[in-house]
């Protein structure tokens, strides 16, 4: 362990948009050189905004920043940039039309387009860091996990002191991840860089770091040195939670027989085979996070993944392969972006919620009659306290929450009999989440059998009769929903070390 | 869509701005006409002329319109009505003119099929496929006529020719009917709460149409055609289920898929319907001269593309109307007509036509920019109602 004094140091960081939100409340961050600092928490706990702070793109509120020792003050990306700190983000900014080099180039200055200079330093830090690519190669054709490591070559052909890296491997497969590993050892270690590490997995987090900090609602909860600690400490401390959207109500009802079965669900790649089935009025969580194959599951069921393979049974029923046949079949998905996938932009509340049932609202199965789309959704607007002025107002018009229940009121006319939900608490304010959960549960109460997609684990703690965790694209556990506890959730999505690995994903 | 429209929004300038510009265009040619001393601009017989002359157009871009909706484009289709000219005047003396006639909508229809399977099961853009087709169809023309102008030679073909292209078909008590009828489906919309302001405007301006023009007022056949399709299209836009699908498939495709809609269907169908009215708008054409050129109506797509943008059809797809369309192609060829008929020195006419395209596409997207600005402010900033510590949680899975 290294007890140089930090390269960075964050002291009582707090970060307070215009609009009163509080996303940090004075967290402290040391990250020294020559070390690979790991940065956890949980979603909302502030990681992004404290990432975003660093790299430039969000001013602090108050508390000190110190680079190697002396206060500094970013506005801008570019002030930190020139520091010498360079942020990878999840989703890498590259320009695929461009070859590697010129991507790894992209910010330097210059005339000239080319340069063999150029070529030979990048060709020279390639080496240093033995990994090999073609220079010349298109990002276009390369793997995600190529573009991961343009992008940290990019970060390193800047001069970087510290590279940020916000979860990196989350979309990657193992060889890929096990490279970018190598890569960020051999960072810290031979070049006597920083590097801090922001992940979802426990066991890489323990495996590659030499300190870790835990984030939790805006506060560093946790700070040691890895090695003085345990898988379970620190899903300890990501968990301990204070705010509670919805409570676990105990659903007395008696489960109903089994509708819907999965059979052999696979795509090939992101999803390993699995069968699952689900009751009616049963809702089942999928945990997971991001690439663990959930949002992949959901799309093979609802047939939005053309190279998907398997069956989906309804009530004795085999469904057709395409998105079209299954949701004439009463299959329903709530996208995980819905202004991208949910809604139609142009269209008003009424006619995005009339769009998969259109015929039931229309004369002669054919002429849509507005009184009908009307009057279902003012009666939508009151059930699901989707505040708007009326029917006619533009989706658009409306906030996220909103948004989003009218995405969800899609599906809630009588014509589903089987509700996918990818992330729906996504993005929205806390009393908007309390009513998508109610939501939620009023629809397995009435019987529809419902799978629920989430990374707050707490929503699925309190709405789920049975949770399946997914990790690397296949169901690694199950549990029920009133027999497991948020840290033991963490631990098993973000673990390797589960007692019934492969039990049940077979 | 079915925004609640009031008076104020249905009558603005980005709603109604091309109905204005037609008017004031009208208005600035009688001025002229009567200040240079030639006989009255806005007779009967020459407001007639200009329909005439925009018929064809019309109804290429009522259906252009529609392609466009569903997000995509077609470049194709002033070959595709040469194709069809080429095809109905050469079988016309041997088997008939109804026969001739549908051969070459099949013709036209087989070539929009091939458009629309290259552009949704190959996933070339449409842009580059049609543009393909506009230089291979032509070519096929130029085969199929060998280079030469085709003729009809049948005296029997020609005159049913004649009845067909040329007849004139008496218009005061349909127009009167007509205006009736929707000032009275606005009134009832209006009292429902559903629009209808545009019906009852274009009602009024309809019946004192038909009132100065008086009861021996009449109008030549590829008119009423272009009014009819115009009509139909409007319909299954507006009031069924076929229409607001198309407008869901352009508008979020992906949306759309997802709430089970055959989008690939949709905009299969939009490039068969593109190029049989296509094909129609050619079989007129050949009509009208009872001859066909290989060379006839090169460059007319892009006026047809015009009239919808000059319409407010966004070449995103989602939205768009036929009926202000084809008052965008009356816009068009009122600008020719002036020129031709007041002599204004035909070099300036390009000029124009394309600044007056341009000025138009300015309006609607400085103008909808806005009206985005005002809409989209709610939901453009979530982090408003997010709770303590959450506010990037959109993207921190």
């Amino acid at each position: 362990m290294n007890r140089a004094p930090p390269l960075l140091e964050l002291r009582g960081i707090r970060k307070v948009f215009p609009n009163g939100t509080v996303a940090l409340r004075g967290a402290d961050l040391n990250v020294r050189s020559g070390s690979v600092h790991g940065l956890l928490g949980a979603n909302g706990a502030g990681k992004s905004t404290l990432i975003k702070i660093l790299s430039g793109a969000l001013e602090v509120s108050g508390g000190g920043l110190f680079w190697k020792g002396a206060p500094v003050r970013w506005t801008r990306p570019i002030h930190a940039k020139a520091a010498g700190i360079a942020t990878l983000y999840q989703h890498v900014p590259l320009v695929p039309t461009l070859s590697v080099l010129e991507n790894v180039l992209l910010g330097s200055k210059g005339t000239w387009r080319q340069r063999a200079e150029d070529r030979e330093r990048v060709g020279a830090i390639l080496d240093e860091v033995g990994y090999a690519v073609d220079l010349d190669a298109p990002v276009a054709s390369l793997s995600i996990g190529q573009r991961q490591m343009v992008a940290i070559l990019q970060a390193l052909s800047g001069g970087a002191d510290l590279v940020v890296m916000d979860e990196p491997t989350a979309s990657l497969s193992n060889p890929e991840r096990r490279t970018v590993h190598r890569i960020v050892r051999q960072l810290a270690g031979e070049q006597g860089k920083a590097v801090l590490f922001v992940s979802h997995f426990i066991d890489e987090i323990i495996a590659l770091t030499d300190e870790v900090t835990v984030l939790r609602d805006g506060r560093a909860t946790l700070n040691a040195p890895t090695d003085t600690l345990s898988e379970e400490a620190i899903a300890e401390a990501i968990a301990g939670r204070e705010v509670v959207t919805l409570e676990r109500e105990h659903r007395a009802q008696a489960r109903g027989e089994v509708v819907v079965e999965a059979r052999r669900i696979a795509s090939p790649g992101t999803l390993a085979e699995t069968n699952l089935t689900v009751a009616r009025g049963e809702i089942v969580g999928i945990a997971g996070m991001l690439g663990s194959g959930r949002s992949e599951l959901l799309h093979a069921l609802f047939g939005a993944d053309p190279a998907a393979t398997g069956e989906l049974w309804i009530e004795g029923e085999r469904l057709g392969p395409t998105a079209e046949e299954r949701v004439a079949a009463g299959v329903a998905l709530v996208p995980e972006d819905r202004a991208e996938q949910g809604y139609v932009p142009a269209f008003t509340i009424a006619e995005n919620i009339s769009l998969p049932t259109l015929r039931q609202f229309s004369g002669a199965g054919l002429l849509p009659r507005r009184s009908a789309e009307h009057a279902a959704s003012v009666a939508a607007i009151e059930r699901l306290s989707i505040k708007a002025p009326g029917p006619d107002t533009l989706v658009t018009e409306l906030s996220g929450g909103n948004a989003q229940k009218v995405v969800i009121a899609k599906w809630l006319t009588g014509h589903s009999r089987f509700l996918l939900l990818d992330e729906p608490t996504a993005g929205i304010d806390i009393g908007a989440r309390t009513d998508v959960l109610r939501l939620i549960r009023r629809a397995a109460d009435d019987g529809l059998p419902v799978l629920l997609v989430s990374s707050e684990f707490h929503e699925l703690l309190a709405l789920c009769d049975r949770i399946l965790v997914m990790r690397d694209g296949a169901v690694v556990a199950e549990r029920r929903g009133d027999a497991i506890t948020e840290q033991e959730l963490i631990l098993l999505a973000g673990s390797s070390a589960n007692p019934d690995a492969g039990a049940v994903a077979a | 869509m079915s925004v609640p429209s009031t008076w104020r929004t249905t009558l603005g300038l980005r709603e109604a701005g091309v109905y204005y510009a037609l008017l004031l265009l009208l208005a600035v040619l009688a001025v002229l006409a009567s200040a240079r001393g030639f006989p009255p601009y806005l007779s009967v017989q020459n407001l007639g002329n200009i329909a005439y002359q925009a018929s064809l157009v019309g109804i290429m871009g009522v259906a252009m319109t529609v392609m466009l909706i569903t997000g995509n484009f077609d470049l194709s289709v002033a070959s595709v009505a040469a194709l069809a000219a080429a095809v109905m005047i050469g079988l016309a003396d041997s088997i008939g003119l109804a026969p001739a006639a549908l051969a070459a909508l099949a013709t036209a229809a087989a070539v929009g099929l091939v458009n629309g399977a290259i552009v949704q099961f190959v996933g070339i853009n449409a842009f580059i496929v049609t543009l393909g087709t506009l230089t291979a169809v032509r070519g096929l023309v130029l085969l199929l006529t060998d280079g030469r102008s085709l003729i009809v030679s049948d005296p029997e073909v020609l005159r049913a020719m004649l009845v067909f292209e040329s007849s004139r078909v008496p218009i005061f008590w349909p127009a009167l009917a007509l205006a009736a009828l929707l000032v009275a489906s606005g009134i009832a919309g209006r009292a429902r709460g559903s629009g209808g302001v545009g019906r009852i405007a274009g009602g009024l301006l309809l019946a004192v149409l038909a009132l100065v023009a008086g009861p021996g007022a009449d109008l030549a056949a590829p008119v009423i055609y272009l009014v009819v399709f115009t009509a139909a299209v409007w319909f299954v836009l507006r009031y069924t289920i076929v229409g607001r699908h198309i407008y869901a498939v352009g508008g979020n495709a992906e949306a759309a898929r997802l709430s089970g809609i055959n989008v690939t269907g949709y905009k299969l169908a939009a490039f068969i319907l593109s190029s049989v009215a296509a094909g129609f708008a050619g079989v007129l054409f050949g009509c009208r001269l009872g001859a066909i050129n290989p060379t006839a109506l090169q460059g007319t797509e892009l006026t047809v593309i015009a009239a919808a943008i000059l319409g407010g059809t966004s070449l995103f797809g989602g939205a768009g109307s036929v009926i202000k369309t084809v008052v965008g192609a009356l816009l068009l060829f009122t600008l020719t007509n002036g020129f031709n008929v007041l002599d204004l020195g035909a070099n300036y006419q390009g000029l124009i036509e394309g600044s007056v395209v341009i000025v138009a596409a300015a309006i609607y997207t400085v103008g909808g920019r806005r009206a985005a600005r005002r809409a989209k402010r709610p939901a453009a900033s979530p982090v408003i109602e997010e709770p303590a510590g959450s506010a990037t949680v959109a993207k921190e899975a």
